[in-house]
């Protein structure tokens, strides 16, 4: 009998934490989530101001740039946080945030959360892990492709109207219990629907749609992807190890609010049912266990271009002051040696 | 022939699990999952029905347990199945509490000689 495949978590990864350690530290609550959220309005506001008082000259476009950025980074950790159903303690509260942010976000939920639940399992597993967004080694080329969102934005696309025609991947029947198929296709139609109306809108004259939502949004992206490139680029494939095949990076405390200390990205893995206002304590709680997170976003970011443009150039790729794993140093031409699953 | 007799099986003190919260139970070649709810004491098989993961790592909120690996849920007090991707019931059995001790019942069967 073949031997069943072990979820790659805290176990997996030889890491332990007393239950009287982690129990307080997994308890949900619904009021950092609140305070995400009303800091999030806040900001927006803020942001839309901006965009607003630039309307008409150049600067609208560094606006729409900040608003983007503002619009899409909390979008994402937002829909990633309730996919997990760890952002509320109220569950109906946690589903009607996973929805909105969900359609920020770009991906029907369920679809979003049953493929993550599967990233979890099979993290940074080869044909296994469903959101493996890009081929492996990085080149230039693909960070390019990547920081800019186009890969992901067709993956969107694309995705949503598969499911939308029933057309079901075999990833999707792979990760999404049959019973659950209808609603993907539903909820896809609905996504189509929300988006159609918005495009008609702008079409018929309504611009403010264009200026504070749509654009920024488009120009959001390199933000959001700056940070969740870094989660797992250049870290080893096919480890059961957490420690080896996810990132954990410093950032200032905008970058973490932002994120929703998701720079914490190691310790989420280990243990992924901690709600994300715990994960710092988590961090400190299993300090000696795991390694030390990678320096501030700025410099990791920094270091991960020269690591995939030295790669493209056909020169030694080591980092000197990120993770890498071994199998990702390279010099040389280079073949791809695992495919996206994106 | 064969019939069926309830086994109380001792677990633990009713200290020994707080409240909101769960432990895991092994008995012989079976292992269940006790939880203390605001509303008692229950307790339900250890696996999950969807996929072969332990419910101990789970989270307790009110009377549902959630599962840690795919967030399935359950009412612990019924065993009902409440969110996808959990779409069959756990197994429930009754629990006892004499003199703080928590108990479960285990129906189990015995071969009786034919008459």
């Amino acid at each position: 009998m073949a031997e069943r495949f072990a979820p790659t978590n805290a176990a997996s990864s030889s890491v332990h934490i007393d239950s009287k350690v982690i129990r307080p530290l997994r308890q949900r609550r619904n009021g950092a989530g609140l305070v995400f959220l009303l800091q999030w309005g806040i900001g927006l506001t803020l942001t839309s101001m901006l965009v607003w008082l630039a309307l008409g000259s150049g600067w609208i476009w560094p606006a729409m740039t900040i608003h983007g950025g503002l619009l899409t980074l909390p979008a994402y950790a937002l829909s990633h946080e309730t996919a997990h159903g760890t952002a509320y303690r109220t569950r109906w509260l946690n589903e009607a945030i996973l929805w909105f942010s969900s359609i920020l976000y770009m991906e029907e939920p369920l679809h979003r959360r049953y493929t993550h639940t599967n990233h979890h399992t099979y993290t940074w597993h080869q044909h296994l892990d469903s959101q493996m967004p890009f081929d492996l080694p990085m080149t230039f080329r693909i960070w390019v492709f990547e920081i800019a969102g186009l890969s992901l934005t067709r993956y969107h696309i694309v995705r949503l109207v598969q499911m939308a025609c029933a057309q079901y991947s075999p990833m999707i029947r792979k990760v999404v219990p049959q019973d659950e198929l209808p609603r993907l296709t539903r909820n896809a139609w609905i996504f189509i629907l929300l988006y159609t109306i918005i495009a008609i809108s702008i079409f018929l004259g309504q611009n403010w749609l264009l200026w504070f939502l749509v654009l920024p949004r488009l120009l959001g992206v390199p933000i959001m992807q700056s940070f969740t490139i870094l989660q797992h680029a250049e870290t080893a494939v096919n480890s059961p190890s957490i420690l080896e095949t996810t990132r954990s990076f410093g950032t200032n405390w905008l970058g973490r609010s932002l994120y929703m200390n998701m720079n914490f990205h190691v310790e989420h893995h280990l243990y992924p049912n901690t709600p994300f206002f715990a994960l710092p304590a988590l961090g400190q709680a299993l300090a000696s266990q795991i390694p030390e997170p990678d320096p501030g976003f700025w410099r990791t970011s920094l270091e991960l271009v020269s690591v995939v443009l030295r790669r493209s150039l056909g020169k030694s790729t080591r980092a000197r002051s990120i993770r890498q794993a071994p199998q990702m140093i390279t010099e040389g031409a280079i073949a791809s040696t695992s495919k996206a699953t994106m | 022939m064969e019939a069926s007799v309830n086994e109380k099986i001792h677990v633990c003190s009713s200290d020994g699990i707080e409240l909101e919260d769960l432990i895991r139970f092994d008995h012989e070649d079976h292992t269940f999952c006790i939880y203390h709810t605001l509303d008692g004491f229950f307790a339900t098989d250890g696996y999950c029905t969807h996929e072969e993961q332990h419910l101990e790592d789970g989270i307790v909120i009110d009377n549902v347990i959630e599962c840690p690996l795919h967030q399935g849920r359950f009412d612990v007090r019924t065993g009902k199945a409440l969110s996808a991707p959990a779409c069959i019931d756990l197994m429930t059995y009754p629990v006892s509490i004499e003199n703080n001790e928590i108990y479960i019942l285990i129906e189990k069967t015995h071969k009786t000689p034919a008459a």
